[in-house]
C-alpha cells in the first residue's frame, strides 16, 4: 500500500497547479462556492482559454480534442483546478461532462462529427432536459410527448430545472414516444436545436438571485428524425449510462477541499477576543471534525482510483459520494459563514466588502441546492438500501 | 497512490475469517463475561501456533516480516467476529515496544516468547489526571545506585491481568507532562511492591490497575534511552490504534450485516421492516460512515506502512473518523432492532459495548481531533 502519488503523478500535479496558478485570471479565481456559477461572459472566455490550452476536457483520448488523462491524472487534475479557486465550469458540464462520452458510445458517426467539436471550442452551449413538472425524483413519469410525423419528431410539453437554458443552443431530452407499456419502456433520446419554433424558455430566479435554471415549454415542435440518439424507446437506458459517466464525478472532491482550506484561512485571519478565531476552542474543534470528514471522504476516491487502475470496477464506496459530498460540502458552507460573525448576513454589498463575503454568502445560499438536484440525498439513501445493502422492495 | 491489497493480503484474510468462524461465536463471548480474563489461553496458543502474533516480527524472532496492511486484514476479521484475544496488547503495544526500542538481549529475551505466544506482554502508560494523554506521567523512576526504584498507579492497563511483562512509563526528569524525561522500563508483575487489582471493561474484557510501590528494576531494564521513552511510546501506540481502527471497521461491516439480515425477515404491518425508508435510510448512514472509516484506516495504514511524515496525522483522523463511526452506527443498529437489540439474548449489543471501548481507547473522538489540531498546526 502506498499514499503517495508516483513521481511522474507528482511532476502531472506540479505541471497543473503551476499553470492554474500563472494562468487563471484574478475574476474567475475565488469567485464562487457552493456550486454557485460565474458571470457568463467570464464563463465563457475562461472556457475559451481551457480549449486553446487543450484542457478542456483533458480525460478524452487525444484524438477527440482532450489530454488522453488517465484516471488518476484525471482526478489530479480536477482536484489541482478546483484548488486553485477556478470555478465550476458550467459550459461544459452536461456537453462534454455527461452528452458527449453517450455520443461516442450510442449516438452515429453523424451526430459525433456534428455535435463535439463544437461542444469543445464552447461555440454550442448545452442543457439538458431531463426534468418536468411532475417528474423529478420519479423521472420516469415524464409525460413530454414526442409523436413521429413523417421526418420529425413533434413535440409538446414542458421540461424544467434545465440549468443555463437562456444562455444555451441546443438541449438534449427525455421524451415519450409510447405510453401504452411500462412507463420506463416508452422513453427517447432527442436532441433538439433551441432556436427551432415553439421553444419557449423562462428563467426562474432562485435564492441567490440569480437565474440558473429555467423552464422550457415546447409547443409542436419539430425536432428532425436524424436527432434521435440511440433507438427509439432506449431513452430510459441512455439516460442511465449517461449517469454512469459521473462516476468519479458524481462529486468534486476537490472543490471541498479548496472550500474547507478557505474557511481555515479565513479563521486564521479573522480576530476574536484578541486572538486568531482558529484558535478558539469551539471553532477549531468543529472545523477539525470538518476537515477529518472531509479527507475521510477524499481518501475514498484514493481506494476508487486504485480500484480503476487495475482495471477492476469500483465498488459500493462509489454510490454514496454525491449524497455525502454535498452534506459535507453544506456543512463546511455553514462553518464558512460562521467564521464571518456580523458579515455573515450580508448580501450582495459588492462595493463595500471585499469579495470572500459575497464568495461566502452566495456558496452558503447556493449550497442548499446542492442535496437537492442530481438525485436528492433522500433518493440517494434508497438507492443504497435497496442496491447496495439490497434490501426489500416490498 | 495504492490502497490494493495483495492476494497474499487476501488470503490471509480468508483463513483468519475461517478460524473466527471455526473457533469462536457470540456464545463463547456470552461464557467469556464471568472469566477473569475474558479470552481463552487456548484459542490464543491457535493463533500464536498460525503464526500470527509474529506477523510484522523479524524472522530472527520467529516472525513473519510482513507489512502492516497484514495487521488490517487480520484486525477487521478479528473486529468482525469481535475475538476477544488480546493480539494489540501484545504485538502491537508490549512487543512492539520491545521490537522498536529494546536492546538486543531483551528483544530476544521477549520476541520469541510473544510470537509463540507463551509470554504475555502489555503497556502501562495511563495516570489519573492524565486522561488520554500519554505524555502525562507522574510515576516516578529513582535512582539509587545501580537500580532505579519506581512508585506510581497506572490506570486501565490493557490486558493487564494476564500479564508477564508490563512495559511501565515513569518519569525521570523534566515535570509532570512534558515529553522529554520519560523513561520506559520492563516490570514483572512477581516483583516486590507490584500490585494489581482487576478490572472488567464494558466489553468483557480485562484490564488492571497497576500500583508500583518502590520497586526495584536494574538498569538493563530500562527500553531505550532513559529521558527518551516518549517517542516510541507513540509510534507504538499509533500502530495500535491503526490497528484497533481496522478492529472497529470490521465491526462497523457486522454490525450492519446483522442489522441488514434482520431488517430484512423482521415482518410488521405485513412486510419486512426493511422496506420502510425510515429503516432503509439509517440502514444507509450506517453504511456510508462505514465506508467512509474504512477509507480513513486505509490511509493510516498505508501511512505507517510507508513511514511518512503524516503518520500521527493520518492515525489521529482515523481515530476520530472511527470512534464517531463506530458509536454512531451501533447505536442506530440497537434502534433498529428494537427490544431485542436492548437484550444479552441478542448478538447486536455486543458490538455497542465493543464500539464504546474501542472509542474510548487510546483517546476518544475529541482528544483525537485536539491531536490533529496541534498535528496541523492550527
Amino acid at each position: 500500500m502506498k499514499v503517495s502519488y508516483s513521481s511522474d503523478e507528482e511532476r502531472f500535479r506540479e505541471e497543473v497547479r503551476k499553470w492554474f496558478e500563472d494562468n487563471t485570471p484574478p475574476d474567475v479565481k475565488d469567485q464562487t462556492l457552493g456550486g454557485s456559477t460565474l458571470e457568463h461572459g467570464l464563463m465563457f472566455k475562461w472556457h475559451k482559454t481551457l480549449y486553446e490550452k487543450g484542457w478542456i476536457v483533458p480525460e478524452f483520448p487525444k484524438e477527440l480534442g482532450g489530454a488522453g488523462l488517465s484516471e488518476t491524472e484525471q482526478f489530479i487534475f480536477n482536484y489541482e483546478y478546483s484548488n486553485c479557486g477556478a470555478p465550476r465550469l458550467k459550459t461544459k458540464l452536461v456537453s462534454l461532462g455527461m452528452l458527449a462520452p453517450l455520443l461516442l458510445q450510442h449516438g452515429t458517426k453523424e451526430q459525433q462529427d456534428r455535435f463535439i467539436p463544437d461542444m469543445l471550442s464552447g461555440k454550442t452551449i448545452w442543457c439538458q432536459g431531463f426534468s418536468e413538472p411532475n417528474a423529478g425524483s420519479d423521472l420516469a413519469s415524464l409525460n413530454m410527448k414526442a409523436v413521429l410525423e413523417g421526418d420529425h419528431f413533434v413535440l409538446n410539453g414542458q421540461k424544467t430545472w434545465t440549468s443555463m437554458a437562456d444562455h444555451a443552443d441546443w438541449i438534449f431530452l427525455l421524451v415519450r414516444t409510447d405510453s401504452s407499456g411500462k412507463k420506463q419502456e416508452g422513453i427517447s433520446f432527442l436532441l433538439a436545436d433551441l432556436k427551432t419554433p415553439g421553444i419557449t424558455i423562462r428563467p426562474i430566479e432562485a435564492l441567490t438571485d440569480h437565474a440558473p435554471f429555467c423552464e422550457v415549454f415546447f409547443d409542436d415542435v419539430r425536432v428532425p428524425k436524424e436527432n434521435l440518439v440511440g433507438k427509439m424507446g432506449e431513452g430510459w437506458k441512455l439516460a442511465g449510462a449517461l449517469l454512469q459517466h459521473e462516476r468519479l464525478n458524481a462529486f468534486p472532491v476537490g472543490e471541498l477541499i479548496y472550500a474547507i482550506e478557505t474557511v481555515r484561512k479565513k479563521s486564521e485571519k479573522t480576530i476574536y477576543r484578541g486572538k486568531p478565531l482558529i484558535q478558539d476552542p469551539v471553532f477549531r474543534r468543529k472545523l477539525a471534525a470538518l476537515e477529518v470528514d472531509c479527507n475521510s471522504l477524499l481518501y475514498t476516491f484514493f481506494r476508487i482510483l486504485s480500484q480503476l487502475k487495475v482495471g477492476s470496477a469500483p465498488g459500493p464506496e462509489a454510490s454514496f459520494l454525491k449524497v455525502y459530498g454535498s452534506e459535507l460540502y453544506r456543512r463546511v458552507m455553514d462553518l464558512n459563514i460562521e467564521a464571518l460573525g456580523p458579515y455573515g448576513q450580508s448580501w450582495y454589498n459588492l462595493e463595500e466588502f471585499d469579495n470572500s463575503i459575497h464568495q461566502a454568502t452566495m456558496g452558503w445560499i447556493n449550497s442548499t441546492s446542492l442535496t437537492i438536484w442530481g438525485g436528492s440525498s433522500e433518493i440517494q439513501r434508497t438507492v443504497i438500501a435497496t442496491q447496495v445493502l439490497k434490501l426489500p422492495r416490498k | 497512490m495504492d490502497f490494493q491489497l495483495s492476494s497474499e493480503h487476501l488470503s490471509l484474510k480468508e483463513s483468519v475469517a475461517s478460524f473466527v468462524k471455526k473457533d469462536h461465536s457470540f456464545d463463547r463471548l456470552r461464557d467469556l463475561r464471568n472469566d477473569p480474563l475474558g479470552y481463552s489461553k487456548e484459542v490464543w496458543k491457535k493463533m500464536a501456533e498460525l503464526g500470527w502474533m509474529g506477523l510484522i516480527y523479524p524472522e530472527e524472532y520467529g516472525g513473519l516480516e510482513l507489512d502492516f496492511a497484514f495487521v488490517m486484514v487480520l484486525l477487521e476479521e478479528f473486529g468482525r467476529g469481535l475475538l476477544p484475544e488480546p493480539w494489540i496488547s501484545n504485538v502491537l503495544l508490549g512487543g512492539n515496544l520491545v521490537l522498536m526500542g529494546g536492546s538486543e538481549s531483551q528483544k530476544h529475551e521477549v520476541l520469541p516468547g510473544v510470537v509463540s505466544g507463551d509470554l504475555m506482554i502489555t503497556a502501562a502508560y495511563l495516570e489519573n489526571d492524565g486522561r488520554y494523554d500519554i505524555n502525562f506521567c507522574a510515576t516516578s523512576a529513582e535512582q539509587r545506585g545501580d537500580a532505579y526504584f519506581i512508585s506510581g498507579k497506572k490506570i486501565f492497563v490493557l490486558d493487564g491481568l494476564s500479564a508477564d511483562r508490563f512495559v511501565v512509563t515513569t518519569r525521570t526528569s523534566e515535570s509532570v507532562a512534558d515529553k522529554d524525561g520519560i523513561t520506559l522500563f520492563m516490570v514483572s508483575p512477581q516483583e516486590e511492591g507490584v500490585e494489581l487489582t482487576p478490572l472488567k471493561t464494558m466489553d468483557g474484557r480485562n484490564a488492571c490497575i497497576l500500583e508500583l510501590k518502590d520497586v526495584s528494576a536494574p538498569g538493563s531494564n530500562v527500553i531505550g534511552e532513559v529521558g527518551r521513552g516518549y517517542p516510541l511510546l507513540s509510534e507504538a501506540i499509533d500502530q495500535a490504534t491503526a490497528g484497533l481502527c481496522a478492529e472497529m471497521v470490521g465491526g462497523m461491516q457486522a454490525s450492519i450485516d446483522l442489522t441488514v439480515a434482520y431488517l430484512s425477515e423482521r415482518t410488521q404491518f405485513g412486510k419486512p421492516i426493511g422496506t420502510f425508508q425510515t429503516p432503509q435510510h439509517k440502514a444507509a448512514d450506517m453504511f456510508i460512515q462505514k465506508e467512509l472509516a474504512l477509507s480513513s484506516v486505509y490511509y493510516a495504514i498505508a501511512s505507517i506502512d510507508e513511514k511518512t511524515d503524516e503518520r500521527a496525522l493520518a492515525v489521529s483522523i482515523a481515530k476520530a473518523k472511527c470512534s464517531s463511526a463506530y458509536m454512531e452506527i451501533t447505536k442506530a443498529a440497537i434502534q433498529l432492532f428494537g427490544g431485542i437489540g436492548f437484550t444479552n439474548e441478542g448478538d447486536i449489543g455486543f458490538f455497542l459495548k465493543r464500539a464504546k471501548v474501542s472509542e474510548i481507547l487510546f483517546g476518544d473522538t475529541n482528544y483525537h481531533l485536539d491531536r490533529y489540531t496541534r498535528l496541523s498546526g492550527y
